[in-house]
């Protein structure tokens, strides 16, 4: 092996509780186990996500959102623990960059033609055409 | 240009920048994918690698050649997990074939002029002419994506288990591969990156660290229990 691989915990951005491209009616704090507290500024809406127990401990987000768009994540509880404690926060900034991208292409399996249509690659053939 | 075609049974997007590229070039491009589905498919009966497979092809041809070539090398380096002829089971090129065929059709779009372009062959990337933007589909999650990598000229490609399910399968065993959800490799070529990906999801997690000492690949990988894995040069978006 030629190098070592850091490895960091894909599952916190589960947690992260809406998707931009999630139809609009759909909005933050939608499910009955997010607590949402109040919104510091107009326009934004602060959502604390659901405590999740991972191998490292209990890990718990908070997220801002502003129309929509996560313009914030920030760590409530995490594990006391060298490894995530170094990469959680990492990752949370990861997948906060990764969903709000303006991407041009999607790598992923697209196999059948119906989860095709369903797919992003579909909605940036269809913006971009 | 922008072209969107189902060839080879998944959706093949292509977008060319430069606007003196003619339309035919992407015709070309196309083309040759329609030919290599007729020539290469082992569910076509009259294809090459049917025929082959019924002793009725007395010399394969020069592509085919190089199509099992390739399949052979990376059999012999996953110590067999990587394997298109599984007992029981008809010869398979698709995952080679997929990677090194669309790779071709860059090729041709190159040397019709493209310098600019982005070609998607059902979630298989050859990028060329960055900055492009590719979003790693979420292993979960089909409208998310878990990473943004940004190519200048290279491919990327992703196996997972999604969609298809269980359908890769680890050649020493004969069962399908589980140990990982997802995993992506960059590579310089669709060539190496697709086969690589397919190889080492086939091999599970171990396949994590196979593909990431390959030589030119970066790694994106979710096992089975979701934790990430990556390779320290992996073209993470900024």
């Amino acid at each position: 092996m030629k190098r070592a691989l850091p490895v960091l915990v894909l599952s916190i951005a589960g947690l992260i509780p809406v998707w931009r491209h999630a139809p609009s009616h759909e909005t933050a704090a939608t499910s009955p186990t997010h607590a949402a507290s109040s919104a510091p500024s107009a326009g934004s809406v602060v959502v604390a996500g659901t405590t999740v127990d991972t191998e490292k401990g209990r890990v718990q987000v908070e997220v801002t959102f502003r129309d929509r768009r996560i313009t914030a994540v920030r760590m409530l509880r995490q594990p006391d623990h060298p490894q995530t404690t170094a990469a959680v926060p990492q990752l949370v900034e990861e997948t906060l960059r990764a969903q709000s991208a303006d991407i041009d292409t999607v790598s992923g399996a697209t196999v059948t033609s119906d989860g095709y249509k369903k797919s992003l690659q579909a909605a940036i053939d269809v913006r971009r055409a | 240009m922008r072209r969107v075609e189902h060839v080879m049974g998944f959706p093949v997007s292509l977008r060319v920048d430069d606007p003196d590229v003619p339309e035919e070039a992407a015709d070309a491009a196309f083309a040759w994918l329609r030919e290599v589905d007729a020539r290469f498919s082992p569910f076509r009966p009259g294809s090459e690698v049917s025929r082959l497979e019924r002793g009725e092809v007395p010399r394969v041809s020069a592509e085919l050649a190089e199509v099992l070539g390739l399949c052979e090398e990376y059999r012999v380096a996953t110590g067999g997990a990587f394997d298109v002829r599984l007992p029981g089971r008809g010869l398979d090129p698709c995952a080679v074939v997929k990677g090194w065929s669309v790779q071709r059709a860059a090729g041709l779009l190159r040397a019709a002029g493209a310098r600019r372009f982005c070609l998607n062959a059902g979630g298989d990337v050859v990028a060329a002419g960055g900055p492009w933007k590719v979003g790693v589909r979420h292993p979960e999650h089909a409208g998310r994506l878990c990473a943004v990598l940004r190519l200048t000229d290279g491919a990327v490609a992703t196996s997972a288990r999604y969609e298809r399910g269980d359908h890769i399968v680890d050649g020493r065993t004969g069962l399908p591969a589980t140990g990982l959800l997802s995993l992506t490799v960059v590579a310089p070529t669709l060539t190496e990156a697709d086969a690589v990906a397919t190889a080492a999801f086939a091999m599970g997690a171990e396949g994590v660290a196979w593909a990431a000492a390959r030589e030119g690949c970066e790694v994106f990988a979710v096992d089975a229990g979701r934790r990430v894995l990556r390779t320290a040069g992996l073209p993470v978006a900024a």
